[in-house]
C-alpha cells in the first residue's frame, strides 16, 4: 500500500445550495483514486451528521450534505479545515476480478467496425481487450456502471453517432478512451464489442455490485457455447 | 388485494423519499419528483410523512378498493371521482369494499400523491420502497404498474378526516420561476450565456420524465467546448448539452458526468420540478446560497406546521 498522508492540492467548489466539489489538482491514476476513496472514508466518519453522499469521480470527490442540518458556508469551513489534517489511513485491499467475456458478432455489433477504425485485426482487437488488468475508479452513471482506467489507446475509438436505443444489460463496450460493462439495460453510445453473462447488478445482496474501487478487472474470452451456458446457469 | 388498476395511467409508481447514500454506486435517489405533496398527502391518511405513495403523472388510473381505507390526494389537480361523485386533492376520504376511484382529466401541475392508510407488503430494497424505473428494482416489482396489477395492503383502516391547512396548499400555474445557485461549472460560462440564460423563457419539451426536464427554446451558444472534470451530479443541475437546450437533472438523473453546468436549482425548488408538463413556461433567476437557505427553512417551517 502506497503512503497516503501526502497532500494533493485542491480547491473546493459549490455544486448548488446542497453540496460540494473538491476538484483535485492531478492526473488521473491509481494513486489519486486511492486518495479519493481515503479521504471518503475518513470524511463519512467525521461528517457523519451533517452528509448524505461522497460521490468519487476520476478527479473529484463531491459531498452532499443536508442544508437543513447546517449552512453551506459552515460546511464548507468544516470541511477545508478537516482537509488539511493528515488523514488516518485505512488499508484498501483492491481484489482482481476476472469477468468472463464473449467476443462473438452476435453479441458485438460493433466489433468489426471498431477493428476497422482503429486498423486491427478482431483477433487484435480481443487481444488487446483481454490482455490488460483494468482499475475500478469509481461507480456512477448507471447502478453498478463501472469507470474503468487504463484502456490502450491502440482501442480508442469515438462513440457513435447516433446511439443504440437499447444495450442489454452485461453488454462490452469502448466510447472514447474507456471501456465499460453495461451493468442494466440503457441507451448508450458506446461501440460494443461483446457482452458478459455474469449479472453485474443484484439489487437483494446486502453487495449489490461485482466490484468497488480500487479493484481491477480483467476479461476473460470465452466462447458463445461457453457464454450460454454460464448465463443459464445464473438464472 | 386492496388496490387493483382498472386502468393503470401513463406512468403509476410506487416512491417514497428515495435512498439516500446510495449514489456512489451509480444509484440515483429515485422517490418522489415533488416530495412536498408527497409527504402532504400522507399527512392527510395519518401516515409518517415519509410513507410510499403511488406516484401518478399526467394520465391517472382507474383504481378498485378491495378493503376500507383512507385516501388521501395532494399535488397535481385531477378531476377525482369516486364511483362517479366528485372528490378533491387535500382532504381526505374514505374507500369501502368495491368502490371504484377515477383519475379523470388533469387540470394542473403533472404529478400527483396518493397516500392510503395501509401497509405494504413488499420488501424494501435498499432501504426504500422507491421504483428505480430505469434499472427495473424497487417499489412493485420493480416497474410502474399495468393493467390488472394488484397492490397488496395489511392493517389498513380507516383515519381521522383531514383537511390540508390553507397555507399549505399549492397552486401550479404553469409558469414558473426556478431560483438557482452557482454550479460547479457555471465561472466557465461567459457573463453573456449566463445573461442569456436568466434572461431566457424556455419551454418544457415532451421528453422530460424523471430522469430530467428537458427545456427547449432559445438555445445557449457556447463559442467553445468547455473542459470539465466529471464530477457527482446532484439533483437540479442545469446541464448545457452541445445543443445548447438546458436539461435540469432529477431524482432518476445519472449520478456523475454529463454536460458542464450552469447553475443548479435551489433545494426548496426542487419538488416544483415534479410538477412541469410538456409546454409549461420556465424562467430562472438567481439567488445566493444564503438566500437560499433562508427560503429553504421557511418552507420547512410550513411543514413542521403539519407534523404539530
Amino acid at each position: 500500500m502506497t503512503n497516503l498522508t501526502t497532500h494533493i492540492p485542491h480547491q473546493l467548489i459549490t455544486n448548488g445550495d446542497a453540496a460540494i466539489t473538491i476538484e483535485y489538482q492531478a492526473v488521473i491514476d491509481e494513486k489519486l483514486t486511492e486518495h479519493i476513496i481515503q479521504t471518503t472514508h475518513y470524511l463519512t466518519k467525521q461528517l457523519k451528521n451533517y452528509a448524505t453522499e461522497f460521490i468519487p469521480g476520476y478527479q473529484t470527490l463531491t459531498v452532499v450534505f443536508s442544508p437543513l442540518k447546517i449552512s453551506i458556508e459552515r460546511f464548507e469551513q468544516v470541511l477545508k479545515e478537516l482537509l488539511e489534517k493528515p488523514i488516518q489511513q485505512q488499508p484498501i485491499h483492491g481484489r482482481l476480478i476476472q469477468i468472463p467475456a464473449c467476443y462473438d458478432h452476435e453479441l458485438a455489433p460493433d466489433l468489426l467496425p471498431l477493428a476497422n477504425y482503429c486498423q486491427l485485426s478482431i483477433k487484435e482487437v480481443i487481444h488487446l481487450h483481454t490482455q490488460t488488468t483494468y482499475l475500478v475508479h469509481m461507480l456512477g452513471f448507471l447502478p453498478g456502471f463501472l469507470y474503468l482506467g487504463g484502456l490502450t489507446d491502440k482501442l480508442h475509438c469515438p462513440r457513435k453517432s447516433t446511439p443504440a436505443t437499447r444495450i442489454p444489460a452485461g453488454a462490452i463496450g469502448i466510447g472514447g478512451q474507456q471501456t465499460g460493462i453495461y451493468p442494466v439495460a440503457s441507451p448508450g453510445g458506446w461501440n460494443i464489442i461483446g457482452q458478459t453473462p455474469v449479472n453485474l447488478f443484484n439489487p437483494l445482496n446486502t453487495e449489490p455490485f461485482i466490484a468497488a474501487p480500487l479493484d481491477k478487472i480483467q476479461f476473460v474470452p470465452i466462447s458463445k457455447k461457453e457464454f450460454i451456458a454460464l448465463k443459464k446457469k445464473q438464472s | 388485494m386492496s388496490i387493483h388498476f382498472v386502468k393503470p395511467g401513463l406512468q403509476t409508481s410506487l416512491q417514497d423519499l428515495g435512498r439516500i447514500g446510495q449514489m456512489h454506486k451509480g444509484i440515483s435517489r429515485s422517490g418522489a419528483m415533488d416530495t412536498v405533496a408527497m409527504q402532504m398527502a400522507n399527512w392527510l391518511v395519518s401516515k409518517p410523512l415519509d410513507s410510499a405513495v403511488l406516484e401518478i403523472t399526467l394520465v391517472g388510473p382507474t383504481l378498485a378498493f378491495e378493503k376500507a381505507m383512507t385516501l388521501g390526494v395532494c399535488g397535481a389537480e385531477f378531476e377525482l371521482f369516486l364511483n362517479g361523485n366528485q372528490v378533491f386533492n387535500n382532504e381526505s376520504f374514505n374507500v369501502k369494499p368495491g368502490d371504484k376511484l377515477q383519475f379523470d382529466k388533469l387540470k394542473t401541475g403533472a404529478r400527483a400523491y396518493l397516500a392510503f392508510s395501509g401497509e405494504l407488503k413488499l420488501a424494501k430494497v435498499l432501504a426504500s420502497y422507491s421504483t428505480h424505473i430505469t434499472a427495473g428494482f424497487g417499489g412493485y416489482q420493480g416497474r410502474q404498474f399495468k393493467l390488472n396489477d394488484s397492490l397488496e395492503l395489511h392493517q389498513t383502516q380507516i383515519k381521522d378526516a383531514r383537511k390540508l391547512p390553507k397555507e399549505c396548499e399549492m397552486f401550479y400555474s404553469g409558469n414558473y420561476l426556478l431560483r438557482c445557485v452557482s454550479s460547479v461549472e457555471s465561472s466557465l460560462f461567459k457573463q453573456q450565456n449566463k445573461n442569456q440564460f436568466y434572461a431566457s423563457s424556455y419551454k418544457v419539451s415532451t421528453d422530460s420524465n424523471r430522469m430530467g426536464i428537458r427545456l427547449s427554446d432559445n438555445p445557449i451558444q457556447l463559442d467553445n467546448k468547455l473542459e470539465i472534470l466529471s464530477s457527482g451530479l446532484t439533483q437540479g443541475s442545469i446541464q448545457i448539452p452541445p445543443s445548447g437546450e438546458p436539461i435540469i437533472s432529477s431524482v432518476d438523473g445519472q449520478t456523475i458526468g454529463g454536460y458542464p453546468r450552469i447553475a443548479n436549482v435551489i433545494t426548496a425548488d426542487l419538488s416544483l420540478l415534479g410538477q412541469l408538463k410538456a409546454n409549461d413556461k420556465v424562467n430562472f433567476v438567481f439567488t445566493t446560497n444564503k438566500q437560499a437557505n433562508i427560503i429553504l427553512t421557511n418552507k420547512q417551517k410550513i411543514m413542521n406546521k403539519l407534523l404539530r
